[in-house]
């Protein structure tokens, strides 16, 4: 493998340059789309994704759905995962502009001391969950790898699955957290447009595109089992971006072929000093749904995640169409579960429903809800 | 009498008859047209060498071909 | 169409032949001819001294065939490595198609020895041809080493069988980061031609042709089935499509 996923997205203009796809885009026909849906379901190609995410496969979201669906049975049964997010602090030295937790902003900024982590973590286990995600600013200086090892060291006795949506870190940290039972990392590109990625990311350690987007190779070098992906929708254009998307998880999972990988679907929401004006590409629901169909038929054994920033109806309507893992009462305020409501959110949570709530409409619409996948405590010495 | 062992077989040879190289070994048995490589106590010869290899009593020598095969 | 690559070497022709198995030296060296393969593999065995026929190379124009030794007759890592080593040296060629055969009944390949032996080779220099059974994760584990291609079988040596392992071949080619290339049981042209329909690299063909009735003709008709197949395969087959649909259970809730 000589390539890394910087040259395969240069070569393909991913990256830059991606006028040239707009016409590729409409030069789809109704024909292109067929084949690619009478493809074998799951399997990768750049053209087949390319016809799965054009307007003229927006009549196909039908047939789409219905292959979707069943190759996500057939891989993951009726079953959904649930996680709880978990924020540790939303102290930032970057200033990516559609963030609620930009340097910028002045609002009461919190973190949390392992203690006060502990103390949210043991309601969300009260709550069962058994997968929980430990979200966090880049708040270095506090929320650094001693921390969050002392804290997964803990939280390992009680939760089977530790997951971190976090700073980007060398691989030398990300092995120490992999080794203090963090098994997954959530690293979103935000957006695979470099231009897009520079205005957006003006200041901080995230402003560097290039090592953001190494930060996939690094966590899988760590060992680390499952790997989330995942651009922020508005930023640029959805389908340049899910080809873009659909390259990086291609290029994974031929290289570390041991991992896992997932897609998540963060959509731009307001939030405190996030105004839509600024956001030309947000997209509608249905070009989201379009979006997570296309992938799906793309990669049969992906993660599908979709968090509580997504309202409740479609949510609902999600879990039919190849959902894998969703967060359920989220808090996405640091000492959101245990503490006042005084500390300041990420984004707008949409869906308000608790863990109970959700896995009753799990079970009427014939999902059972899992709480965890395995033990890794089976392995532990 | 001195002897060799040759693809699995003890061969004698008078003192004075031993084939001094492989070379000479290989015009003996009359094979130099098959050989393609020799192996003289698990040590590789190649071809070049043939000539400029000596031969001493009680070596195990392997005479090795090409065959068809898939 | 596009040339196949396998290590730094660059080839017209998709279909590798064996030379075993012939009735003569004389009708290999035509059917190879006819079959327009570049790699041609040949195996390692002790000079029959009572018996010594001519070095089987000469037949074989070294300047139009790059010879494959192959290890087969090895039952162990150990074997494979040191026929491995006398290949080389024999021939100066340090391309070797791995075979490590303990089963004499269907000789069906060893895949810890393999995996031992490619380590060591790779190792030493050489480019590592590996025939395994079709197991994806083993292909995996091989690549990783650095072996140069996968050689999965479609069925065991001279079963003439066919693509008896379909499914896992399909998984190692969408998997593969190396060449695919299967060999063994490819009793007919319309085998090699379903391989290639599938993504497979190459293919390698001995028994079905060295035994035919014609084996000059056969290797033709090989050659033309590996083309047909590969041409079909990058120009994207089109499967039949369904019709339309009147109602939209899942999807209807999206309706502007």
């Amino acid at each position: 493998m000589d390539n890394s996923v910087r040259d395969i997205l240069a070569r393909h203009r991913l990256d830059a340059d991606r006028d040239q796809w707009q016409q590729r885009l409409g030069d789809v026909t109704a024909q292109d789309v067929e084949a690619a849906l009478a493809s074998r379901p799951g399997s990768y190609g750049l053209d087949k994704l390319l016809a799965l995410i054009s307007p003229a496969a927006e009549p196909y979201l039908e047939p789409m759905a219905r292959i979707s669906r069943q190759l996500t049975i057939q891989r993951f049964g009726r079953t959904i995962r649930l996680y709880a997010p978990l924020y540790l602090s939303n102290y930032c030295i970057n200033r990516c502009r559609y963030c609620g937790f930009n340097q910028g902003n002045a609002f009461t900024r919190t973190r949390l001391t392992i203690e006060e982590a502990l103390a949210d973590a043991e309601i969300l286990a009260a709550e069962g969950f058994r997968d929980i995600l430990l979200v966090s600013s880049e708040d270095k200086r506090f929320i650094d790898t001693k921390y969050l090892e002392a804290l997964a060291a803990q939280l390992r006795k009680t939760f089977s699955f530790i997951g971190i949506e976090i700073y980007q870190m060398p691989t030398v940290h990300y092995r120490r957290l992999f080794e203090a039972g963090v098994e997954g990392v959530t690293l979103y590109q935000e957006t695979y447009d470099r231009a897009a990625y520079a205005h957006y990311h003006p200041a901080g350690p995230k402003a560097d595109y290039e090592m953001r987007l190494r930060g996939p190779d690094d966590m899988a070098d760590a060992g680390m089992r499952e790997i989330g992906l995942g651009v922020l929708l508005g930023l640029a254009d959805w389908r340049i971006e899910t080809l873009a998307l659909g390259a990086h998880a291609r290029y994974l999972t031929k290289r570390y072929w041991q991992s896992h990988i997932s897609f998540s679907f963060p959509r731009l929401r307001p939030a405190s000093g996030v105004s839509a004006a600024e956001f030309p590409h947000m997209l509608t629901d249905k070009h989201f749904v379009q979006m997570m169909l296309a992938l799906r038929l793309c990669f049969a054994d992906a993660g599908i995640v979709i968090s509580t920033r997504e309202p409740a109806p479609l949510r609902d309507r999600l879990i039919e169409l190849g959902v894998t893992r969703m967060s359920a009462g989220s808090r996405t305020n640091p000492g959101g579960y245990s503490g006042p409501e005084s500390s300041s959110e990420q984004f707008e949570v949409h869906d308000q429903r608790s863990p109970a709530e959700i896995g009753a409409m799990l079970k009427e619409h014939g999902f059972d809800l899992v709480w965890k996948d395995w033990d890794r405590a089976f392995l532990q010495v | 009498m001195k002897s060799l062992h040759v693809n699995g077989v003890e061969r004698q040879f008078a003192p004075d008859e031993m084939p001094a190289t492989v070379s000479d070994l290989l015009g003996h048995l009359n094979v130099t047209a098959a050989v393609a490589v020799v192996e003289i106590d698990g040590v590789i010869v190649r071809p070049e060498a043939f000539a400029d290899t000596p031969l001493t009593e009680g070596q195990t020598i392997e005479l090795v071909r090409f065959v068809g095969g898939g | 169409m596009d040339k196949l690559i396998i290590a730094d070497r660059q080839f017209d022709s998709r279909l590798l032949v064996g030379t075993g198995k012939f009735t003569s030296p004389k009708a290999m060296a035509e059917a190879l001819t006819a079959s327009e393969a570049e790699i041609v593999t040949v195996a390692l065995r002790r000079v029959d001294i009572d018996d010594a026929q001519d070095d089987t190379l000469r037949e074989i124009d070294r300047d139009r065939f790059l010879l494959l030794p192959n290890t087969s007759g090895a039952r162990s890592a150990e074997e494979a490595v040191r026929l491995s080593r006398l290949a080389r040296a024999a021939t100066g060629i340090h391309w070797v198609k791995l075979e490590v055969t303990p089963d004499p009944y269907y000789l069906l390949p060893d895949p810890i020895e393999t995996l031992k032996a490619a380590e060591i080779l790779v190792k030493e220099g050489f480019v590592v041809l590996p025939y395994i059974n079709a197991d994806p994760i083993l292909a995996r584990r091989l690549a990783d080493l650095g072996t140069a291609t996968v050689m999965p079988l479609g069925s065991p040596i001279g079963s003439n069988q066919g693509l008896k392992t379909r499914a896992a071949l399909e998984i190692i080619i969408e998997q593969s980061t190396v060449p695919v290339v299967v060999d063994a049981g490819l009793g007919l042209p319309s085998h090699v031609a379903e391989a290639m329909e599938i993504g497979a690299d190459a293919v390698l063909v001995n028994t079905a042709i060295a035994t035919a009735a014609d084996p000059v003709e056969m290797a033709l008709a090989f050659k033309l089935a590996v083309e047909a197949g590969r041409k079909a395969y990058e120009s994207g087959p089109r499967v039949a499509t369904r019709g339309a649909e009147a109602s939209s259970p899942l999807t209807g809730f999206l309706r502007d």
